[in-house]
């Protein structure tokens, strides 16, 4: 592959999302920035390098691209399902 | 009273988010360092500075350089490193640990708090206690409290009367702020008696340095200051004096008592104050809670009343160093004496008890015939010689009592030099009621931390204008300090020398 390539550090999935919290602002936020990774990754052209950042640090690693738009995806899959959560259980809440 | 577990459990909770990134991390690390060694080399991106990068290769994939805190390296293999890291991260889940145990902690005060609120909303039978804090606490040097402004000699009787008042004041006082009051008294009476013969003035204007440590002070002072008018340069005076806090709380405690003749105290304050001493004084009920108010001539300023429970204060005995010895026992001997009368003779002292070492002291130097000359092995210092122990207070005693107005007016310079002295003066003061004058008054002595024991013996102690002789022994408290005032020591010589003179007479 070329080396020169768009590497964005946009391109680069960040590998430290924190999927854990239950708040509703904070899913849909991080839902957000899932689907413009995931959309930016899709977008690549097939010769360009995407590079993974370290976490906590300014090192970026090369990465596949194929495997980090795969990753990307399940990462929002995952988004998607909990915020669908939340949202019924407080359905279900202001129904009682 | 639910703020601040509230405050502490998202304190901690903040803290815990932190913790848990750095563990993240730590997570995110050992991963990467496990695969790192899979590869001979890798393609990243090399940063250049904060923002530009640079692709290039990361090479010798097993060797890993860690930090172990303070600059220095360890180099390592990757799974070396993968363990350095695990270590790390039991660290890390320890300190998570305990702040989850905070926070349960407080949660369950704060659950307590709201408890308590609504039990109090819904039962009208459940009051609320209060005392008011006073902020005593915050600074040693609290002023000490005039006994009460519109008092008179005898404040007993008004601080009955406070006591129905106020009965909350006397709840809060606590051995601290008791402590405190006393130290503050202590220096107040040493600042009195380094006062010439414009206490009231030179009181005013200290106060209003004082002032500012505390806002009761404010209020008086801004009382006093209106009194005293003429005393401008006094302040200014005691600004330099009561660079110190304690020195300030002197000066409050005397003006206070001050005030008492100008009554432009707020009835509170007043209540508050007496009660400060009030409590000085019930926590002292060991020793003989005498108050003596300082009464002073010169009518037309305000007239410092001094009052002091017998406690013991720490007195400052110098010992080479600075070390601070309680006596209690020569303020109760003090007062014992001066309940005897004037004259009768320190002698009478019934056997000291003793129960510090400057009870010690004290009894070996009085033991020692002639003149209480302290031993030298007790006391290194030989400047201390009239004031060990052994200032025959007795002589002084005599002075005091005329001294008092002289002695209390506040003399700024004085006052300035023996900071110290002053407050341990007050000590001594206090104990001696007669004692108001504080005996640095008129001796800026070189060691204002002299701890005097007056003890009322003959009425005839020859005035020093400088300095009273303190009935017990005293111990001069750092001379050096002083020293540095050349005036003062030469008067405390003289003084002390009057006071020798007096008790051979």
């Amino acid at each position: 592959m070329p080396s020169r390539g768009s590497q964005p550090e946009d391109g680069a999935a960040l590998s430290s999302a924190d999927n854990s919290t239950p708040h509703k602002e904070d899913l849909s936020s991080k839902i957000k920035e899932q689907k413009i990774v995931v959309d930016e990754l899709s977008n690549l052209k097939k010769n360009r390098k995407v590079y993974r950042q370290q976490q906590n640090s300014n090192i970026f690693f090369l990465a596949d691209r194929t495997e980090m738009l795969s990753e990307s995806k399940n990462i929002l899959d995952e988004l998607k399902k909990e915020y669908q959560e939340i949202e019924n259980s407080e359905k279900t809440k202001i129904k009682k | 009273m639910q703020r601040k577990p509230r405050g502490v459990v998202t304190n901690c909770q903040e803290k815990i988010q932190h913790w848990k990134k750095v563990d993240n991390d730590y997570n995110a690390l050992q991963e990467r360092l496990s695969t790192l060694p899979d590869k001979l080399s890798y393609n990243i991106m090399v940063p250049f500075g904060p923002f530009a990068f640079m692709p290039g290769k990361l090479v010798h994939t097993n060797e890993v350089t860690v930090l172990l805190g303070d600059n220095w390296f360890a180099k390592c293999s990757a799974k070396q490193a993968v363990g350095l890291v695990e270590h790390r991260k039991e660290h890390v889940r320890k300190t998570i640990d305990d702040l989850k145990k905070v926070i349960k902690n407080f949660e369950s005060r704060v659950e307590f708090t709201e408890d308590l609120q609504k039990m109090s909303d819904a039962a009208g039978d459940i009051v609320d206690i209060r005392e008011e804090i006073k902020s005593d606490f915050e600074f040693k040097a609290k002023h000490r409290i005039a006994h009460k402004p519109h008092s008179k000699p005898k404040t007993s009787d008004i601080f009955e009367a406070d006591f129905a008042n106020d009965v909350k004041s006397k709840d809060l006082l606590a051995d601290k702020e008791l402590w405190a009051r006393l130290e503050e008294l202590e220096r107040q009476e040493e600042l009195l008696g380094e006062l010439d013969s414009k206490p009231d003035t030179m009181i005013a204007n200290g106060e209003d340095t004082s002032s500012e440590e505390e806002k009761e002070d404010q209020n008086i002072n801004v009382h006093v200051m209106h009194q005293v008018t003429d005393s401008v340069h006094s302040s200014s005076c005691y600004k330099d004096v009561t660079h110190s806090e304690l020195f300030n709380g002197q000066v409050n405690s005397q003006l206070n008592c001050s005030m008492i003749g100008s009554n432009s105290y707020h009835s509170n304050e007043d209540e508050e104050e007496e009660e400060e001493e009030d409590d000085d004084d019930d926590d002292d009920d060991d020793g003989d809670n005498e108050n003596d108010v300082l009464g002073v001539g010169d009518h037309s300023v305000p007239t410092i009343y001094f009052s002091h429970t017998v406690e013991p204060k720490r007195v400052r005995i110098n010992t080479g160093k600075n070390t601070t010895l309680k006596f209690s026992e020569k303020k109760e001997e003090a007062k014992r004496k001066r309940k005897n009368s004037s004259g009768s003779g320190h002698s009478a002292q019934e056997l000291p008890t003793i129960r510090t070492p400057a009870d010690i002291y004290r009894v070996f130097v009085d033991v020692v015939n002639g003149e209480y000359v302290p031993r030298k092995s007790i006391l290194k210092s030989r400047s201390r010689e009239n004031s060990v122990c052994s200032d025959t207070s007795e002589s002084s005693a005599a002075d005091f009592d005329d001294r008092r107005g002289v002695l209390r007016s506040i003399s700024c310079e004085e006052a300035t030099c023996s900071d110290t002295s002053e407050s341990i003066l007050e000590e001594e003061q206090e104990e001696n009621h007669h004692k108001k004058l504080l005996p640095l008054s008129g001796t800026p002595e070189a060691f204002s931390g002299t701890v005097i024991e007056k003890e009322f013996l003959s009425p005839s102690l020859t005035p020093h204008p400088t300095m009273v002789h303190p009935v017990l022994p005293t111990i001069p408290e750092r001379k050096e300090v002083l020293s540095e005032i050349s005036e003062e020591t030469t008067k405390r010589v003289s003084k002390f020398k009057a006071a020798r003179l007096q008790q051979k007479n």
